[in-house]
């Protein structure tokens, strides 16, 4: 980080002001195939929404301006605060322990004395490659309500009661949580993994020999050298927890129950099953504002790892 | 190092797009080889209707028209009818259209011919009044779509269920020893004593049936929620069995619903259509000959089927309106059910000598077209209305809490009525 | 690599975590299997089927005899491949200049790439369905690539990478030396994130692969079907068969792991290649 200010001192000074021009050039050029195509393909569903968010519409008929009145909607639903909640919760059981055991299972793969790394490699990224008609139903066999559920058998070892996990407030969320665990647990593990091979073996070989501890070195040098990544798997993660939509839609199917449904789940129902487009997009535009204030504090947070 | 592999890759992306806008022009002008006299009709279908080979005949006998038949899972075809029209454009010239959603497109008149127009007057006669009805607006004046086939409704049972628990296993004799609601309680009540089994795992299916046979359910003709009126009661009953421990605690479609058929945990299926034969079938194949089919008690109601319409974006609506009052003719329905199933909603069929001869070894060689033709002439007309879904998915969400959760009734019954004015008011 | 052989409570420990999330993970695929090889009652019947059952041709004949497996495998090789492919240019070069140029307005620009991924997209489906109608794209497959290039993750997280892992140094020297802007793209960065390539290549291809939503919308034609669409057109509304669902998808899954021990064995290499080279 440090070389930044130095740049400009070592360019010649003749060609200064040219070759700054050159590389702001570059620069937009590089970067402009993603805002010509965004301008073409993503800017106007937005604004859309946006506008829609203003219009009492159900995707068939006219449009008719009603103010603030689907905010006023949205906010004064108890559902809505379900969903918000839930949605926090689910975050909460699904993506943190997904972060930990991903950089926990990186370190382990990434370690150089395992052996048949490939097979590990492979079958911890199986879930994402998995097909969501699978996951749904590999998922509903395991935990299913009846006494002989995969889930309720392995409780019923540790004297528990069987759980409805389709119907029950917690059985629901852990079961949804789970999903998004399983699922994402193997992404993060190989995001993380191209991240430690950019740090250098003799740091590890350095710390070794200075007697570390495998915590130490993970304390001290990769999380560290992985910040980074870290910052970048936070910042996706929770918009992608935020954003929680196909696993609860294939777990409760088209019941929306409260006890699992989540905020992008919420609009999808008012939009697409009750045709409320005006209420869906005025949802979407809350779970925005969450969303930008949520990643904002994460990243913050997440700056200041090992630091 | 791998600097040429980077090369031949990247040179990939730019041979792989033009090579892809190749095949896109030779698409293209498949799809506008419409130029000359023959008419193109895109027709949307979705399940199993065995219309591919009656398109195949129609072709046949009309060499001007080719129609390019596009079948997907019913949802899918729904949700992209629903996007092409909200778009203004991708529609097909035929769309199918399920009995839930008919009332939502109903909304979007403007969007499709009203066949009216077109000489439905002349063809409506061939069809059962209530399906007639399902596919018109309020005042009559607008017809969408097209009937085809209807889910009449009976009820199944497990012979071998009923022998243990001593009932009489003919379908005569059980159609008559269940010939009221108050009887079928009974009933669940020596079934309960003598085997230990519930009358049925499914507390929708049981409120359905009772539901289904009010002539007003969820809304009146101004769209007002007068549930208080009318399926409370099917509620109160239902719950009232489920409480003691008459009625079971599966999910319809779920796989405990799937594997309950097979195992014949429960004695009797109420309001099952026939289209609910296969699905017994595919679940259970190894119970043929334990299940039967009789009357279900105080009338029968209707469950699925679908109508044939043609939205706005259609170019030839004459051309498709005579495809379609072709293909829901009396005689094609008739095939359509000898191939596919599809109960016929045209009740000249239901005088075919052939047809009613149909019997099902699986069901202990029960007269299965006679049963459901009986029982198409005593459904009601009713009017859903188009919030109907909000409405039934609530009330299923309460019922399944008093059955799993062992939640009060009227705690459920409250909160089900909440969660529905709540999403009614953003209509 | 030293002492490699010496036995270790951490190297257990290491082995056990590794031995757990391997069977956790490889667990559902076996199900995904068992279900392909059974028939419905077996699936349906409680307790469920455990082992593999007799009907592998049976099921997998149904799939084929339903929908146009192949052609549909096919147009999923080729979105996934031209998508994937394109991702990995332009996410890279957007990541290389966000990461290592200077120009007015870097950060904004960054920041609102960043901010696209924030908008819940389920709502845009219907104005991103105008736009495919208007650009004629319905039934093509460039109605999935291009959409499919606009990728803000792929960008931030090449910009990430290379940040932390293409010397400053290099680079400056490189421009000392005369070099253009696109040759220390490509001489100097590029040799360095092929591991960052192969990671975005394997989520990218997958992510299009299994994605469906999309695609149901705008691919109505069964010649224009990738196999996820093509897949759904086993669910009948009235019976389902899962046994044949299953081995749809099961037998649609297996490409997906050659490519990923491809790409993984292209990650392995450029690592030691790496290694070699500090």
């Amino acid at each position: 980080m440090g070389q930044t200010n130095a740049k400009t001192d070592i360019i010649p000074k003749k060609s200064f002001f040219t070759e700054k021009k050159k590389e702001a050039i570059s620069g937009y050029l590089y970067i402009s195939p993603f805002f010509i195509l965004f301008a073409i393909f993503g800017l106007f569903p937005i604004l859309f929404s946006f506008y829609l968010g203003f219009q009492k519409w159900n995707g068939l008929g006219e449009m008719e301006f009603v103010g603030l009145q689907n905010f006023q909607w949205i906010l004064t639903d108890k559902v809505f605060w379900v969903s918000l909640s839930n949605t926090l919760i689910m975050w909460i059981l699904g993506t943190i322990p997904q972060l930990i055991i991903g950089i926990i299972l990186a370190y382990a793969l990434n370690s150089a004395l395992i052996k048949m790394q490939g097979f590990f490699r492979v079958s911890v990224f199986m879930p994402y490659v998995t097909s969501t008609v699978a996951v749904a139903i590999v998922f509903g066999v395991m935990f299913n309500s009846q006494e002989f559920g995969l889930m309720n058998v392995i409780l019923s070892w540790f004297g528990q009661d069987p759980v409805s996990w389709s119907t029950s407030w917690w059985g629901v969320k852990i079961a949804i949580s789970s999903m998004v665990f399983w699922r994402w647990v193997g992404y993060n593990t190989i995001i993380y993994l191209a991240g430690l091979q950019a740090i250098p073996h003799e740091l590890y070989e350095a710390a070794q020999i200075d007697g570390a501890t495998v915590r130490q070195k993970i304390q001290y040098i990769t999380i560290p050298m992985l910040r980074p990544i870290i910052i970048l798997t936070v910042f996706t993660s929770t918009i992608g927890a935020l954003q929680l939509f196909t696993e609860p839609l294939i777990f409760l199917g088209r019941t929306y129950r409260e006890e699992g449904i989540s905020v992008v789940l919420y609009l999808y129902r008012e939009a697409f099953a009750n045709l409320s487009f005006g209420p869906a997009s005025a949802a979407a535009i809350i779970l925005f504002i969450i969303i930008i204030l949520l990643s904002s504090v994460n990243v913050w947070i997440a700056n200041r790892l090992g630091r | 190092m791998k600097k040429w592999l980077m090369l031949v890759v990247f040179s990939l992306i730019f041979v792989g797009l033009v090579a892809c806008s190749n095949n896109d022009e030779s698409a293209g002008s498949d799809s506008d080889g419409g130029s000359d006299d023959t008419v193109e009709l895109d027709f949307w279908i979705f399940g199993s209707t065995g219309y591919d080979q009656l398109v195949e005949e129609y072709m046949k006998d009309n060499p001007n028209v080719k129609i390019n038949i596009n079948e997907g899972e019913m949802n899918d075809m729904h949700n992209n009818l629903f996007t092409s029209i909200s778009a203004g454009s991708g529609a097909p010239d035929i769309a199918q259209i399920e009995i839930s959603q008919v009332e939502k497109f109903l909304e979007a008149q403007d969007q499709f011919y009203n066949l009216v127009d077109y000489g439905a007057e002349d063809v409506s006669s061939n069809f059962l009044d209530w399906k007639w009805a399902q596919a018109q607006s309020a005042d009559g004046s607008f017809q969408i779509g097209l009937p085809t086939d209807i889910g009449p409704t009976t009820m199944f049972y497990r012979t071998d269920v009923m022998e243990e628990a001593g009932l009489s296993t003919d379908r005569e004799e059980v159609a008559a020893q269940i010939d009221s609601w108050e009887a079928y309680y009974e009933t669940a009540k020596t079934i309960k004593d003598k085997t230990g089994k519930p009358i049925s795992d499914s507390p929708q299916l049981v409120f359905n049936s009772l539901r289904d046979q009010l002539e007003q359910q969820y809304f009146n003709e101004e769209d007002e929620l007068i549930i208080e009126d009318t399926v409370k009661e099917a509620y109160d009953y239902t719950t009232k069995m489920i409480e003691e421990g008459l009625v079971g605690k599966n999910e319809l479609w779920e796989p405990e619903w799937g594997s309950a058929m097979a195992e014949g945990s429960y004695a009797t299926m109420p309001g099952a259509p026939g289209w609910m034969v296969a699905n017994v079938k595919a679940n259970a194949p190894d119970t043929s000959g334990k299940w039967d089919i009789a009357k279900i008690p105080e009338g029968a109601g209707n469950w699925g089927g679908s109508f044939l319409t043609i939205p706005k974006q259609s170019e030839y609506p004459e051309e498709a309106f005579e495809f379609i009052s072709w293909l829901t003719a009396p005689e094609q329905q008739l095939k359509s059910f000898e191939i596919a199933g599809l109960f016929p909603s045209t009740p000249d069929v239901y005088e075919n000598e052939d047809f009613l001869a149909t019997t099902d070894e699986f069901f202990n060689n029960a007269p299965t077209a006679k049963i459901f033709a009986e029982a198409a002439q005593s459904v009601k007309t009713v009017y859903m209305g188009v919030n109907y879904s909000i409405v039934d998915t609530e009330l299923g969400t309460a019922l399944l809490n008093v059955a799993i959760e062992g939640a009060d009734p009227e705690k459920e019954w409250d909160a089900a009525v909440e969660r529905i004015n709540s999403q009614l008011e953003r209509q | 690599m030293k002492g490699s052989h010496k036995f270790s409570f951490s190297k257990l420990f290491v082995y056990l975590i590794l031995i757990l999330a391997a069977f956790f993970s490889i667990f559902p695929f076996y199900w995904m299997f068992v279900m392909a090889t059974n028939n419905n009652s077996a699936i349906n019947s409680l307790p469920p089927a455990y082992i593999p059952g007799k009907e592998l041709v049976t099921n997998f004949t149904n799939v084929i005899n339903t929908i146009d497996f192949f052609g549909a495998m096919w147009n999923s090789v080729i979105v996934s491949t031209i998508t994937t492919i394109g991702v990995l240019f332009l996410c890279s070069l957007a990541g290389f200049a966000f990461a290592k140029f200077h120009f007015k307005g870097k950060n904004i620009l960054f920041i609102a790439i960043l901010v696209t991924m924030m908008i819940p997209p389920q709502l845009g489906l219907i104005p991103q369905y105008y736009i495919i109608t208007q650009l004629d794209w319905l039934n093509d497959l460039k109605a999935i690539i291009v959409p499919g290039l606009i990728d803000a993750f792929g960008i931030f997280w090449m910009r990430q990478y290379i940040s932390s892992n293409v010397p400053d140094e290099l680079v400056d020297a490189a421009k000392i030396d005369g070099c253009s802007n696109i040759r220390i793209y490509w001489n100097i960065a590029v040799p360095v994130i092929i591991p960052a390539f192969a990671t975005l290549a394997i989520i990218k291809f997958m992510y299009i692969w299994n994605d469906f939503l999309w695609p149901l919308v705008v691919l109505r034609e069964e010649s224009s079907f990738t196999i996820q669409v093509a897949l759904r057109g086993l669910i009948d509304n009235y019976v389902r068969d899962n046994g044949m669902i299953l081995s749809g998808t099961f037998w649609a899954t297996v490409p997906l792991i050659i490519v990923f021990l491809l790409l993984n064995r292209l990650f392995i290499q450029s690592l030691t290649e790496g290694a070699v080279k500090s």
